[in-house]
């Protein structure tokens, strides 16, 4: 039991470089927890909007390696051949922390666009640029000289190349606040309520085709389906972050509409998975990685759907708009969509690249519960805490800073479940590194059709 | 039973298809966007001001339009909220504004970089943006009613300087109106002097070391006037 491909491999070192800056995005999430407590004590050192940025873009940046290690990890399977240039693959990696030091290091000293999100300075969206054209070379390349390639591939890379496609519209410099709302949710919508869904659906498609062992061309169809509600609903669901920016007010009725259709493509996901999971009559070991998999389908319905649509309708926007509501339904949003689906795919991957079977151990399930129960009591915490600004702020008309005060208790209840989530992450960075490195490909196997059957044999 | 090429064709078909309408109406919203946005009074100052608030990522912390950090106060309609003067004194140095509490950087602001983004903010807050921000609607009456002269005119026996609305009442409060963050000016002429009052906002810390009152630089004239008005609250 081990990886089909040598060239597999560098996954390792993506999923490696994901998992520690997991760890540092949680830290710099607690210097921000402590200054809403009102200990803001490295205000001198790391202001708030230091803190927020480097923490927003250490999630982007190591949910696109735990996408880019996955892409390297699958790709090769599904196109059924080595990767076209692994020291490519390594050339571009090493560079992409490089920009992305550089930048992080740049927040500490006040050099940032200061776009919500893209704060990434002008120059090095550049090399960003440059370094995602060469792994979707790298990619693409694999696939365009594969014997075959498969719908989970397709839609993989589709969601791969549509990201990368859609950073563009973040590049252009507007001198109109207006505008530039406008289409910086080109870039923050359409991704994660668009082609990151088209990431996630390939990516999960991927593990319930080798842990459940239902025949591939159900659960592609049932993809193809999904990912079609998502782009149904979530391209005029932009409209929801246009109600209040300055743009024309059908979009209120627009975004109202497509935004509570939203939560359907997650829901799907969630019955799709746990569906496949029932009826599939595989028992694989790694019971862990399918923990993380069906984890992933139903936590990001409740997080992207369920607290999405919680105030996605304008007439209850118009109140959680900028508030810490928003937090509440950011945080389990991105954690059960996109932040499990990797830790799900390093799950499966680390087997069967080190050859270690340590799967279902105490740790990795401790990993899983303390990580899940961690963030969903922190989900609650922002919602009090969100609820509790609303009313104070908005609706009694109460002084921003007075309500901030009223609110400390709450961010200590969110201090404390972060400190179970962190718990939980740890672990999981424990069990990787007690993984140890990956070997070399022993068992040579003659390159095999895309059945179903394969699942039972990885 | 659904076969999977009819899925593809769901996909493909109904991605171009919203894709399309997107589009469509992001043609029209452009056309409209300068009309709802009053484009024609974004003046270079204004421009140079937004290009400031993003050189610095204010949207960090503080929320513009409902976007930002959710950390600091919403700056939409801070313009209406606070007037240019409040600003002016509070954007050199804001932390004296608000000793002791949740601190904002402090810039080193040269002047017309600070008329820039008040300019920008003056901008922002003349925006349609459809209804937000929403007034209070659960809002005593009077907390949310404007700032009135009316509140102190028993007490006070000079007439009220705007200067006390527009920024005084941002960290001092009279009638119950204003802020919370320094001592309440009722009965203040009970306390102290109005020579008393007017050393002390000459020059505060002079007076009192350690105390969290700014320094607003007052003009002599502008001194006199507000210890005389603060003198008659008694």
């Amino acid at each position: 039991m081990s990886i089909k491909f040598e060239s597999q491999k560098v996954s390792y070192w993506f999923f490696l470089s994901a998992i520690l800056l997991l760890g540092l995005q949680i830290v710099y999430g607690f210097i921000m927890g402590f200054a809403h407590m009102g200990y803001d004590v490295l205000h001198q050192w790391i202001p708030f909007n230091t803190a927020r940025a480097v923490h927003t873009n250490l999630l982007v940046v190591w949910l696109l390696l735990g996408f880019m290690g996955a892409a390297y990890f699958i790709i090769p399977e599904e196109a059924d051949r080595e990767l076209f240039s692994v020291p490519l693959a390594y050339v571009q990696l090493v560079t992409f922390l490089a920009v992305g030091v550089i930048a992080l290091a740049g927040y500490h000293m006040n050099i940032w666009e200061g776009r919500k999100f893209l704060e990434i300075p002008r120059p090095l969206d550049y090399l960003v640029v440059v370094n995602v054209l060469t792994f979707l070379f790298n990619t693409g390349m694999t696939i365009w000289k594969a014997p075959r390639f498969s719908t989970t591939g397709i839609v993989l890379y589709g969601g791969l190349f549509s990201a990368a496609l859609l950073y563009l519209p973040g590049m252009i410099t507007f001198d109109h606040q207006t505008l530039d709302s406008y289409f910086r949710w080109w870039v923050v919508h359409l991704w994660v309520e668009g082609v990151w869904e088209l990431i996630m659906g390939g990516m999960l498609a991927y593990l319930l085709i080798k842990l459940t062992g239902i025949d591939r061309e159900i659960i592609e169809k049932w993809l193809y389906v999904i990912v079609g509600i998502t782009f149904l609903s979530g391209i005029l669901g932009t409209g929801h972050h246009y109600y209040y920016i300055g743009a024309p007010k059908y979009w209120l009725m627009i975004g109202g509409i497509f935004g509570a259709l939203e939560p359907l493509a997650f829901l799907g996901m969630a019955l799709w998975a746990l569906t496949m999971a029932k009826k599939g009559g595989a028992n694989h070991p790694n019971k862990s990685a399918l923990t993380w998999t069906l984890g992933c389908a139903v936590m990001s319905f409740v997080g992207a759907g369920f607290l999405g649509f919680a105030h996605t309708l304008p007439q209850v926007n118009m109140w959680t708009h900028g508030t810490l509501v928003t937090a509440m339904h950011g945080h389990l949003a991105f954690w059960g969509a996109y932040a499990m689906i990797v830790l799900g795919i390093i799950t499966y991957a680390m087997p069967l690249m080190t050859g270690r079977k340590l799967y279902d151990s105490p740790m990795e399930k401790w990993s899983f519960w303390s990580a899940n129960i961690g963030i969903s009591a922190m989900t609650l915490s922002f919602a009090v805490a969100g609820i509790t600004q609303v009313y104070l702020e908005r609706k009694a008309g109460m002084d921003f800073l007075l309500v901030q005060k009223e609110l400390h208790p709450h961010f200590l209840g969110l201090v404390l479940a972060a400190s179970l989530f962190a718990l939980g992450i740890l672990c999981f960075i424990v069990q990787f590194f007690r993984y140890g490195r990956p070997v070399a490909v022993t068992k040579t196997r003659p390159h095999g059709s895309l059945s179903g059957s394969e699942a039972l044999n990885p | 039973m659904l076969s999977k090429s009819q899925a593809r064709a769901f996909f493909v078909g109904g991605t171009f298809l919203f894709s399309a309408i997107f589009l469509w109406l992001t043609v029209d919203t452009l056309r409209q966007i300068p009309k709802q946005s009053k484009t024609e009074n974004m003046t270079a100052s204004v421009i140079r001001g937004k290009h400031l608030f993003d050189k610095n990522n204010c949207m960090g912390c503080h929320t513009i339009m409902g976007e930002g950090g959710y950390y600091a106060p919403e700056l939409t309609k801070v313009y209406e909220r606070r007037g240019p003067e409040w600003m002016t004194i509070f954007l050199k140095d804001p932390q004296a504004m608000y000793p002791g509490e949740r601190k904002m950087t402090q810039y080193n602001l040269k002047d017309e970089e600070i008329t820039d983004l008040i300019a920008f903010f003056k901008w922002i807050g003349e925006i349609d943006l459809n209804g937000f921000p929403a007034k209070p609607d659960l809002a005593p009456a009077a907390a949310a009613a404007p700032v009135s002269a009316s509140a102190d005119a028993k007490t006070a026996s000079a007439p009220k300087p705007a200067m006390i609305s527009s920024v005084c009442m941002g960290c001092h409060s009279v009638g119950g109106q204003g802020g919370k963050v320094g001592p309440s000016f009722d009965g203040v002429g009970s306390r102290m002097t109005e020579a008393e009052i007017a050393a002390f906002i000459g020059d505060p810390q002079k007076v009192r070391p350690g105390t969290a009152m700014p320094n607003l630089g007052l003009s002599e004239p502008v001194k006199t006037e507000l210890a005389s008005y603060l003198a008659g609250l008694r």
